[in-house]
């Protein structure tokens, strides 16, 4: 299987709850994004969760960055499709292409009561208007060509027409014309993150995902949902490793029983990188940083810098999601 | 200056490449400004040096221009969403307002209370949330609507909105909000920690009868259109009644029409920097803007020509008709009109020098037609950079503005109560 020697690694802020999130001030989660790119750590992925709305947060740490990913949390129930997608596109450009949007596949009965719609979704029309959501995102996102802005003074045109498409979607649960009054992302589009997919879910994934987070299973079953998703990828017309499986965990043990076992499922050949989850304090990153990453390092398995500018030429995905 | 005289509050309207339709033609505009995020840092920074007390930023969700071949010609078809935009200033500065437009149209309340929230978290307290509704064709198109909502339909949404997102900003975070309403159902109190001004500000702009009412019950801020000091006058007296009627203090909405100066040294180089900008305009984008606000298509007539005789139609009201009366009056050909009309966007413009600038702001400010104003420079950087160092001093010398921030807070610099959580 031809695939990349380094891992690709992001961390995961554990939600704190109650007091503990108010203690966390924005001054506190920007340096801890500050050491994790310092430590040229792939990206940052944000719940949606006290004491900040993720995606505000993202655009606030994009300019005290420069070069880690930054991944948001946004629901389907709580945004419009063209609402969110403006959002994403905007903070892809505030950011230089280091956004991404994290969306999951599960519906939250909280948010179906605080967002108008309190009997919720049954799971197939949810499934549903999912799909036709990620499709209508990702359509807007390409809704400006890249060199569709001229800026010609002198010439009095500021972009050519014929670069700027309308979506014109039409479909069960939204109709949207577009075009995003957002320009196009300086890495094509932002990276779409899924997570808590059930079997039902992986098509969806298969054609539309960047990144699909997973839970720590036994190798067999990792190795099974690999394969599966790769087929369907292929099946899609995607080239091998379009889809990055990161493998969500929480270290334990020393640093070098941990890096065992990251060593050993990334050998394994059934996942791409780690999500790491730490508690939002220092120590927790510095124990990582200090200990584990050093480790990986020293076996050749992860990156002492980052290979490109953007979050997807960082992951090493081409450009777009669904095409 | 004496301690306690009462000082006007100013707002710096970011706009892409600047408030005149044809800024970003303009050699010394930042023509990359729509996706170029240093340069709007370097606004808030100019704008926060000054002492302004916040910067406005406006939005629509979808295109202004539904006509490709003008929308071309202007800068206003890309941007950054205001939101993430005002985030992103938050990290970069420290004192100054960030106040961010969005429409009650196509939100839930729930979801806006919170994102202005987070942003009033993440800037210790400076954040102010716009109501505006929406009234485009192009942004409801975005929307799944297949039209527009009537005027009563949108202002009845917009005031369960407005009594929702207070409802959730003024929450102690712990009991349900359990609101039910007509558009809206909401449960649960806010998930974020408590606001650290109490909580975000709340401007709104609509001129309506509807809209004043809801300014007069909801708002801590209200922005204007203005052309003459009796129409800013009126409106000011209107607004402050209504407060009363409501039970609140005249001093508890904060009105701030806009104004779009333009300063140079000597007037005569003020009235050359108008010229040169009124010259970039585009002679199809002048007379598209014109027809549609005549509504009555004059690309066919000679453009050098005069204004031909225009039937009186429903859609004329008595501003358009002082158009009409103007070009008349003054001998205008279309072009001229086009260009004057399409230059000034019906907002109020002072053209001179900074003595000459501070003396129009300060007959409105004393005179009880504003308690301060939104400033719409023509271009960026350069007219806003021009008002900073020109203006600003000349207010300050006179002590009607600020020489530093008193408080960190929006609430504090613009003289507001903190609200009681309940």
């Amino acid at each position: 299987m031809s695939r990349e020697r380094t891992m690709h690694l992001g961390i995961s802020f554990s939600p704190g709850s109650g007091s503990a999130a108010a203690a966390l001030d924005f001054g506190l989660f920007a340096q801890l994004v500050q050491k994790a790119e310092a430590n040229a750590l792939d990206m940052v992925v944000f719940a949606d969760a006290a004491p900040f709305e993720a995606t505000t947060l993202v655009a606030a740490l994009a300019t005290v960055t420069s070069r880690i990913g930054l991944v948001a949390a946004a629901s389907t129930v709580a945004h419009q499709p063209y609402n969110l997608a403006r959002r994403f596109a905007s903070l892809d450009v505030i950011s230089h292409g280091r956004t991404g949007w994290h969306a999951s596949m599960t519906q939250s009965p909280l948010e179906a009561a605080n967002f108008s719609r309190p009997d919720g979704f049954s799971p197939d029309g949810f499934r549903r208007r999912t799909e036709e959501y990620l499709d209508i995102v990702q359509g807007l996102w390409k809704g400006w060509d890249t060199d569709a802005l001229l800026f010609d003074k002198v010439g009095g045109r500021f972009h050519d027409p014929a670069k700027m498409h309308l979506l014109d979607h039409k479909g069960e649960f939204f109709s949207v014309r577009g075009p995003l009054n957002v320009a196009r992302s300086p890495q094509d589009t932002p990276a779409l993150v899924m997570s808590s997919l059930s079997a039902s879910d992986l098509d969806i994934a298969a054609r539309t995902a960047d990144v699909v987070l997973t839970d720590e299973v036994s190798p067999e079953s990792a190795k099974l949902f690999h394969d599966d998703l790769t087929a369907r990828a292929a099946a899609c017309r995607r080239e091998p490793d379009a889809v990055k499986i990161f493998v969500t965990l929480e270290p334990s043990g020393t640093p070098a029983e941990t890096a065992d076992r990251l060593e050993a499922r990334f050998q394994s050949g059934t996942c791409h990188g780690f999500n790491i989850v730490l508690p939002p304090q220092m120590a927790a990153l510095d124990d990582f940083v200090g200990g584990v990453l050093p480790e990986l390092r020293q076996r050749g398995l992860a990156r002492y810098d980052y290979a490109g500018a953007t979050l997807r030429a960082n992951l090493g995905l081409a450009g777009g999601g669904a095409s | 200056m004496t301690a306690n005289r009462r000082q006007m509050k100013l707002g710096a309207f970011l706009w892409a490449t600047g408030h005149h339709i044809a800024a970003w033609r303009h050699p010394n505009a930042h023509v990359t400004a729509g996706i170029d995020i240093d340069h709007y840092i370097q606004l808030a920074r100019t704008a926060e040096a000054a002492k302004f007390d916040l910067i406005f930023c406006e939005d629509a969700a979808g295109l202004r221009e539904a006509n490709i071949a003008i929308a071309s010609q202007t800068s206003r078809s890309i941007g950054f969403e205001p939101i993430s935009l005002l985030a992103a200033l938050a990290a970069q500065t420290s004192h100054i307002g960030l106040v961010a437009t969005a429409s009650t149209s196509y939100n839930e309340p729930y979801g806006l209370a919170r994102a202005f929230s987070s942003l009033d978290q993440i800037s210790g307290g400076r954040s102010g949330w716009n109501l505006v509704t929406s009234a485009s064709h192009i942004e409801a198109a975005n929307f799944g609507s297949t039209g527009l909502r009537p005027h009563s339909d949108r202002y009845e949404r917009a005031r369960e909105f407005a009594t929702v997102v207070a409802g959730l900003w003024h929450g102690d975070g712990a009991n349900a909000l359990n609101h039910d309403g007509r558009n809206f159902s909401v449960r649960d109190p806010l998930d974020l920690p408590p606001s650290p001004q109490g909580a975000p500000v709340m401007v709104q702009a609509g001129a309506s009868d509807e809209g004043r009412d809801l300014a007069a019950r909801t708002a801590d801020v209200v922005f204007t259109a203005a052309q003459t000091f009796e129409e800013a006058k009126a409106f000011y007296d209107d607004l402050k009644a209504r407060l009363v009627a409501c039970g609140r203090e005249p001093d508890d909405i904060k009105i701030m029409p806009g104004v779009a100066p333009v300063v140079a040294a000597s007037e005569a180089e003020a009235r050359a920097k108008v010229d040169e900008l009124q010259e970039l305009i585009p002679d199809d984008v002048g007379v598209a803007l014109l027809s549609s606000y005549l509504s009555t298509d004059l690309s066919a007539y000679p453009v050098d020509g005069p204004l031909p005789e225009l039937p009186a139609t429903e859609g004329m009201q008595s501003r358009q008709a002082l158009v009409v009366e103007q070009s008349r009056r003054d001998n205008l050909s279309i072009r001229q009109l086009a260009r004057h009309f399409a230059g000034a966007r019906g907002h109020w413009r002072v053209v001179g020098t900074p003595a000459q600038i501070a003396d129009e702001l300060q007959a409105r400010f004393e005179g009880g037609a504003a308690d301060g104003f939104n400033v719409m420079p023509s271009y960026f950087p350069g007219e806003l950079d021009a008002f900073a160092t020109l203006v600003v001093p000349e207010l300050q010398r006179r002590g009607l503005f600020r020489q530093d921030y008193e408080g960190r807070t929006l609430r504090e610099h613009l003289g507001l109560k903190k609200p009681v959580r309940k």
